[in-house]
């Protein structure tokens, strides 16, 4: 594959990096992403797994054997040459085979929580627990939804110490806004310590 | 149960969009032929950033004719764009896009300034600039 100087196009080469929305169906991941960003709808065609059959009606459709996700999609410009991107994984089981794609190189993952699903995002906090991808839990404040001290859903997550686990309202960008930035922060303070990880980055010109 | 251990990180080995086994292809894949993976067998990451290169719209001595897909795509490279960009942009599913950019870059109309290395962490300047942005939104 070709690599080209960097001047092509307009001004510097432009760097993008990507954080992840993780959490359970319906915990507020497209809310979210719309809250702090411009959506738009992102399409890939995904094969058909067996965890779908009886979920997508394939009536009459014998042959179907993909299937179209719509992933939320949004871009936060932070300078003419830095863009955030947000990735809204899907949550269910379905969709993991996605997961390792999206994961790879992104700069950590917000998990939203729903206190009253919480074993939703047990899969997307073992998944990024695993990974070694930093993330934080970001506790989805329904309206209608309990309150819980953040300690009980702490222990109730199995969540390390380290993990950040904050409070969050999807639908308002300054909440939203501050749990993106608590996940930066904890990024930022993890690496901190990690001479290597700095001297490989500005070696490729960051 | 944690995700399949199963798939490999991309870059390594290209994740299938649609399998082999897939029988049919279906209707989004016609843009591309029929083809479901990207003519260099390599699968541009989804923040991979591209852009035209000068002179790169004439499609002349193209050898493979560029469909009306290919010219969208091209036409959104003019700008540095990402992959996601395109998609988006385009409306086209991801894992077409890929077929066609990569038959854009084989035929030299369009480069990969930036693809992501594996597990790389920015700097602490670049988290710096991020939190900055965020702050000021």
């Amino acid at each position: 594959m070709a690599f080209a100087p960097s001047d092509h196009g307009s001004g510097a080469a432009l760097t993008a990096h990507k954080i992840l929305i993780a959490g359970g169906f319906g915990a507020g991941k497209t809310t979210l992403v719309s809250a702090i960003s411009e959506v738009r709808p992102l399409l890939t065609e995904e094969p058909l797994s067996t965890a779908s059959v009886g979920r997508d009606s394939l009536a009459g459709l014998p042959n179907k054997k993909t299937t179209t996700v719509a992933l939320d999609f949004g871009r936060i410009t932070i300078s003419d040459s830095l863009v955030l991107y947000l990735f809204g994984v899907p949550g269910q089981e379905r969709f993991w085979f996605m997961w390792d794609e999206l994961a790879y190189g992104a700069l950590g993952a917000v998990v939203l929580a729903d206190v009253r699903r919480l074993d939703d995002c047990f899969p997307s906090v073992n998944y990024f627990e695993t990974r070694d991808l930093p993330f934080i839990v970001a506790v989805n404040c329904f309206d209608d939804a309990p309150r819980y001290d953040l300690g009980e859903v702490r222990l109730a997550l199995d969540l390390d110490e380290d993990v950040p686990l904050v409070l969050c309202d999807a639908r308002d960008q300054a909440s939203v806004k501050n749990a993106m930035i608590r996940l930066v922060e904890s990024i930022a303070a993890g690496d901190a310590g990690l001479a290597s990880a700095q001297g490989r980055s500005l070696i490729i010109g960051h | 149960m944690p995700p399949p251990d199963s798939y490999p990180p991309m870059g390594r080995s290209p994740v299938r969009w649609v399998r082999r086994d897939s029988g049919p292809v279906v209707r989004p894949y016609a843009v591309t032929g029929g083809r479901t993976e990207p003519a260099d067998g390599e699968v541009l990451d989804i923040i991979a950033v591209v852009v035209a290169m000068p002179g790169g719209d004439t499609d002349d001595d193209d050898p493979q004719r560029r469909t009306p897909e290919h010219r969208r795509i091209l036409a959104m490279c003019q700008r540095q764009a990402t992959v996601a960009d395109i998609a988006a942009g385009t409306g086209l599913p991801l894992g077409v896009v890929r077929v066609l950019l990569s038959d854009l870059i084989l035929s030299g109309a369009v480069t990969v300034i930036r693809q992501r290395p594996a597990g790389l962490r920015p700097g602490n300047d670049v988290l710096q600039e991020i939190l900055n942005g965020l702050r000021a939104l």
